[in-house]
């Protein structure tokens, strides 16, 4: 029932969104936050520069993003030392994401064609995980069955090979490595908008006011009535 | 697990190449085992099972090594000793252990990591040497590992006391040379730093009360908020740390003992996840023991009353644990206690304890000395006690015959009937409520006695009560009544019907579903009576002057809530029972007012229940021929 709701006119709101002080500092914080958990290294520490926010070492950005960037482009053998380089313990003690990088480089295997090598890797390494863990065997399945396929890109279990699936693990790895560096692995920004829009939608039910609808530019809609 | 064979290891000797005297080769090497290693538990027995633990320690004695080779070795070892502990005997084995606790102090950041980590592994292992705290160098080593700015370091050091503290010597030494101050500390740190902490602080004062209240002191009780506050943290691990720490701090005699069971308390509140590790931890045998220190504070014993409750809220395994040691006992005994607190705490802990309905059955809780004191309870000048009273006695007094007798002869009944008339309406809820769990499934001794009490005008005026969950419970408790035999079903007839009355009237007004459900139950056992009772029912559903399809009935047949359309359902089943010589005529009626149309389009109804009631109600009627 729109008429019953109270209505907030566009000069009422931005008088009440006035009254609210918000500190640069913490703005920046949010801002260094952002690029530093994204990895964006050189963005961060030229922020740092220019803000003179503090940051947590940028050698570990660029180490993890190193590891990143080597999932991302398929070397997963080399992403495997990097992040045992980096913290033995990553791999150590987290058995699934130890399996995700060796699925990954199963699939690597199959999409350069090397088929011998693949059944080879899949009995010698992975074949042990399935015995260890039940959970991975159905993975462990699906992967395998890329190799019972001439064409794997039209194949059931396809999307394996798509580039998607290298993210999915890339981002599994990077956020391994952020929290044994005792960071978030999530970004704040993106939690504050979510909280906004949860918010509007809460207001929605009792109030018209000036709406942000476009969150990519904040602007304030005029409200419906 | 099978042991794979070694056939699967490279071909080229390895083990040639990790003793080389060409520290390339030598490098390269231990950095290829390691890579190995990490994460694969079938690879690292194999190379144990080759020997490779004493080729990659002797580059850790080897003076001339690189330290880029030390850090791989250290890394290697710590892999090979990560939750296998035929790594961990082979790194002690090869001798590697003095070696890494030099490499400590090296002056390299990486060396020390790589060391620490290494350590941190084996000492996660029982066969990880024993720490002697009582030898002066080793504790100041100790401390400066707690000391150190190295997050690895730090958290070696938590791992050192929650290896090998273990007695109240090794306790009281590690608190006397200050300890307790250096891993609280750690509290702020991250979160390895925050769950080693926890965990070592939990070994320091477990089960030593002396321990206890000197960490209690710390800061001015700072550190004991910390650890209060780290029971709402996010992660599982540090909530479930936080929880074994105020498990060993129940204990202690001054104030932490008061906050910390009411923070355990609000811990395990609704977590069943959290009560059994509670339970694991054998906290009620804990709380048992603290329980029998005399004398106790007020508070301490609210906390640990309110601490039971909640611990027994859920689990079989806690409440029987909890009556089969003596605990009901002392909780008894404080039904009497002077503090007002206290007394509704042990009521909370008895409706909590009496949810067991194996021990319902058997009795437990019917005999004289629970019933009469909470008896007495009901006229408590405190009304949080009395409330709390009346939820114990709803749940004990399900209990079946013939232990209902015991209520009856304490007097329960009159103070029940008499709390239905209080002004609070929180009184009046949990005593009708108690009265309708003492009339379920019950003879007919115990109805009339109640019947008598409470009166037919009392309970029609409970019908229309103000408060709508007053309501609900009347028209369940004469739901109970009315149920079993005819003799029951008359006492909805009793005054000239005038709880029949009430009935009639609440389900024609209240748009609350729960109310539709209890009233529809009630005319729904109304209906399971003789013809007379039946034909009251048609009556008050279906005056004369009403049209059908718009009856308030048919409303409740179309209702978006299964369980009212069931009920529904189930009041036109009793109705139309093929045996009972009036079923034709109402069956003839019910059709003329569209009720029966209206079943039909129930028969493939999206609510199993609804669908399996509307098809037998339908073969009723249709026995008597289709339209």
């Amino acid at each position: 029932m729109a008429a019953s709701k109270k209505v907030i006119t566009r000069e009422e709101w931005e008088k009440k969104l006035n009254d609210v002080k918000i500190r640069k500092e913490d703005m920046n914080k949010l801002v260094m936050n952002f690029l530093v958990t994204e990895g964006f290294v050189e963005a961060a520490e030229k922020f740092r520069k220019e803000s003179g926010t503090e940051h947590i070492d940028l050698a570990t950005i660029t180490d993890r993003m190193a590891v990143k960037k080597a999932v991302q482009s398929g070397n997963v053998e080399d992403a495997i030392e990097k992040v045992n380089d980096l913290n033995p313990e990553i791999l150590d003690t987290n058995p699934q994401l130890y399996f995700h990088l060796q699925q990954q480089r199963l699939i690597e295997l199959i999409r350069n064609g090397k088929i011998e090598e693949a059944l080879e890797f899949a009995q010698e390494e992975l074949a042990p995980r399935g015995e260890e863990n039940q959970s991975f065997l159905e993975d462990l399945e699906r992967t395998v069955a890329l190799l019972a396929f001439e064409d794997v890109s039209n194949c059931p279990v396809g999307e394996l090979l798509d580039i998607s699936q290298r993210l999915k693990t890339a981002s599994e790895v990077n956020a391994a490595i952020l929290t044994s560096q005792s960071h978030e692995k999530d970004p704040k920004l993106p939690s504050l908008l979510k909280m906004l829009i949860w918010a509007q939608n809460q207001l929605d039910e009792k109030a018209a006011y000036p709406h942000i609808k476009d969150l990519s530019s904040a602007k304030l809609e005029d409200p419906v009535i | 697990m099978t042991t794979p064979s070694v056939e699967t290891l490279p071909s080229d000797s390895i083990l040639d190449r990790l003793t080389s005297s060409d520290s390339e080769i030598k490098l390269k090497a231990i950095r290829e085992v390691k890579n190995q290693i990490i994460g694969n538990r079938t690879k690292n027995l194999s190379y144990i099972n080759l020997g490779a633990v004493p080729a990659v320690a002797a580059a850790l004695s080897d003076s001339d090594s690189a330290t880029n080779l030390i850090v791989q070795a250290a890394a290697a070892l710590g892999s090979f000793a990560c939750g296998v502990d035929a790594g961990v005997s082979a790194v002690l084995e090869a001798g590697a252990f003095p070696h890494l606790i030099r490499l400590l102090s090296s002056s390299e950041e990486k060396v020390v990591d790589a060391a620490s980590r290494s350590l941190r592994m084996i000492y996660q292992s029982k066969l990880a040497p024993k720490y002697d705290f009582f030898k002066q160098e080793n504790m100041q080593f100790l401390l400066s590992l707690l000391d150190s700015e190295n997050e690895n370091l730090t958290v070696l050091g938590a791992g050192i006391v929650i290896h090998s503290c273990e007695t109240s010597a090794e306790q009281s030494i590690l608190c006397y040379a200050g300890a307790l101050e250096k891993l609280t500390s750690l509290l702020d740190g991250s979160l390895s730093q925050l769950d080693a902490s926890l965990d070592s602080l939990a070994a320091i004062v477990k089960n030593n009360p002396e321990a206890g209240s000197k960490f209690v002191e710390l800061d001015s009780g700072r550190a004991l908020s910390s650890v209060i506050e780290l029971t709402k943290d996010r992660y599982p691990q540090t909530k479930l740390l936080a929880c074994l720490c105020l498990i060993c701090l129940l204990g202690d005699s001054g104030q932490v003992g008061d906050e910390a069971s009411f923070a355990f308390s609000r811990l395990i509140a609704e977590k069943e996840d959290l009560q059994k590790v509670a339970f694991d931890a054998n906290a009620i045998d804990k709380f048992h023991g603290f329980l029998q220190k005399h004398p106790l504070k007020p508070k301490r014993l609210e906390g640990m009353f309110l601490a039971l409750a909640d611990l027994c809220a859920k689990l079989e395994c806690c409440r029987s644990s909890f009556l089969s040691s003596e605990v009901l006992n002392l909780v008894v005994d404080a039904l009497t206690h002077d503090d007002a607190s206290v007394r509704t705490a042990a009521c909370i802990c008895l409706r909590s304890v009496s949810r067991s309905f194996k021990n319902l059955n058997a009795g437990r809780f019917m005999n004289e000395r629970i019933v009469f004191p909470l008896v007495q309870l009901l006229s408590d000048l405190s009304t949080s006690v009395q409330v709390a009273a009346l939820a114990a006695i709803s749940n004990i007094v399900v209990d079946f015959m013939p232990h209902k007798s015991t209520f009856m002869q304490c007097g329960g009944v009159k103070e029940l009937v008499q709390l239905t008339k209080a002004m609070d309406s929180s009184l009046r809820l949990n005593a009708v409520r108690a009265l309708r769990n003492m009339l379920f499934l019950t003879d007919k001794m115990c109805k009339e006695v109640i019947f008598v009490e409470l009166t037919a005008s009392s309970m029609a005026s409970l019908i229309c009560d103000p408060e709508s969950c007053v309501q609900v419970q009347a028209l369940a408790l004469v739901r109970n009544f009315v149920d079993g035999c005819v003799y029951s079903v008359e006492y909805a007839f009793a005054e000239d019907g005038i709880i029949l009355d009430a009935v009639g009237k609440q389900l024609r007004k209240s748009s609350k579903v729960e109310i539709g459900i209890q009233g529809l139950y009630v005319l729904s056992n109304i209906a399971s009576g003789n013809e007379f009772h039946k034909e009251a029912v048609m009556q008050l559903l279906f005056p004369q002057a009403e049209n059908g399809s718009q009856s308030f009935f048919n409303q409740f047949l179309q209702s978006n809530d299964n369980h009212l359309r069931a009920a529904a359902i189930w009041v036109i089943t009793n109705l139309t029972f093929p045996e009972s010589p009036g079923a034709f005529g109402r069956i003839v009626n019910l059709r003329s007012l569209g009720i029966v149309s209206q079943i039909k389009k129930m028969f493939n109804d999206s609510c199993m229940d609804v669908k399996l009631r509307a098809r037998i109600a339908l073969g009723q009627i249709i026995t008597f021929g289709d339209g």
